[in-house]
């Protein structure tokens, strides 16, 4: 006796919603995993640059809160823009950098606190401004400048 | 005339030279902005006046260094694209060849918009700079 390849109704509508959780799975393991990588990137640039003078002049180390801040900012990232690019500075600070081309980039600096110094240049456009970050939403400002930067495509050149 | 027999005046058309040890300080574009953001200690930015030279660069370096650290690469701009920025570049010896990239802006009452400016600046300096692998 053969046996019967029909499938019920109900059948069917399981069998759906169990491949949507299973893409929705893989998805968010995906992105999990991408910004699970950034972060251990950043830290590891953390450990490199834990005393001063890493810079070879007078750097102050980076400060473990402005890591702890910049790792929310990364979790906080919407899933739409792509992960930045990380360098110590000499005040103990975090650079986020998101660098499309020579001409094109947003830099976010992260401290010890939620005001957060960014600047772009865009073409011969240019300018600068603060934000505050309340580690759980990036202020839109932010998104918004990260985005028109990235609008005409972003070829990622992280080196890591 | 200074001790390194470099003029006292560094020259528009001069090239100068921050040595980089970290390999997050650029990428396979450009070096990035913090690679050119002030030292809050000295509120300037230290550089050799040595142009994109390798050997001389690496020589500087040897003279200059403690050796903690490796020098991988090393950001080179004109100082006339310096002064463009918004910022002067001038002659501190010794050691020879050394000067800084000082006249950053300092608001004592807000350092975050400080940091936002300095940034800028740093931004425009680091986008005209050539990168040089050492």
């Amino acid at each position: 006796m053969r046996g019967s390849s029909a499938v019920s109704p109900e059948a069917q509508t399981v069998r759906f919603a169990v491949s949507a959780v299973v893409e929705r799975a893989e998805r968010s393991q995906a992105l999990f995993g991408d910004k699970a990588a950034a972060i251990s990137q950043l830290q590891a640039m953390a450990i490199e640059c834990a005393e001063p003078g890493w810079d070879g002049d007078e750097a102050s180390a980076i400060n473990p809160l402005a890591v702890f801040v910049a790792e929310n900012f990364v979790r906080a990232l919407p899933n739409f823009i792509p992960l930045p690019e990380f360098a110590p500075e000499p005040d103990g600070s975090i650079s986020l950098d998101w660098i499309p081309s020579r001409h094109r980039l947003f830099s976010i600096s992260i401290g010890t606190n939620n005001r957060l110094a960014y600047a772009w240049l865009d073409g011969a456009d240019k300018g600068h401004a603060v934000a505050r970050f309340d580690g759980d939403r990036i202020p839109q400002r932010v998104v918004e400048g990260i985005t028109s930067i990235l609008s005409h495509g972003y070829a990622s050149v992280r080196t890591a | 005339m200074l001790p390194s027999g470099l003029p006292n005046i560094v020259g528009d058309d001069e090239e100068i030279t921050r040595f980089l040890t970290q390999s997050s300080h650029y990428n396979s574009a450009m070096p990035k902005p913090a690679a050119f953001m002030p030292d809050p200690k000295s509120r300037n930015k230290s550089v050799f006046r040595c142009g994109a030279d390798p050997e001389r660069i690496r020589e500087l370096w040897e003279k200059t260094t403690n050796f903690q650290q490796t020098l991988k690469a090393a950001a080179v701009c004109k100082t006339a694209e310096v002064r463009n920025a918004g910022v002067d570049v001038i002659a501190s010896e010794p050691p020879d060849a050394h000067a800084n990239i000082e006249g950053w802006p300092w608001l004592v009452n807000d350092p975050e918009l400080q940091k936002a400016k300095q940034k800028e600046i740093a931004a425009v300096i680091a986008q005209k700079s050539a990168l040089v692998m050492l």
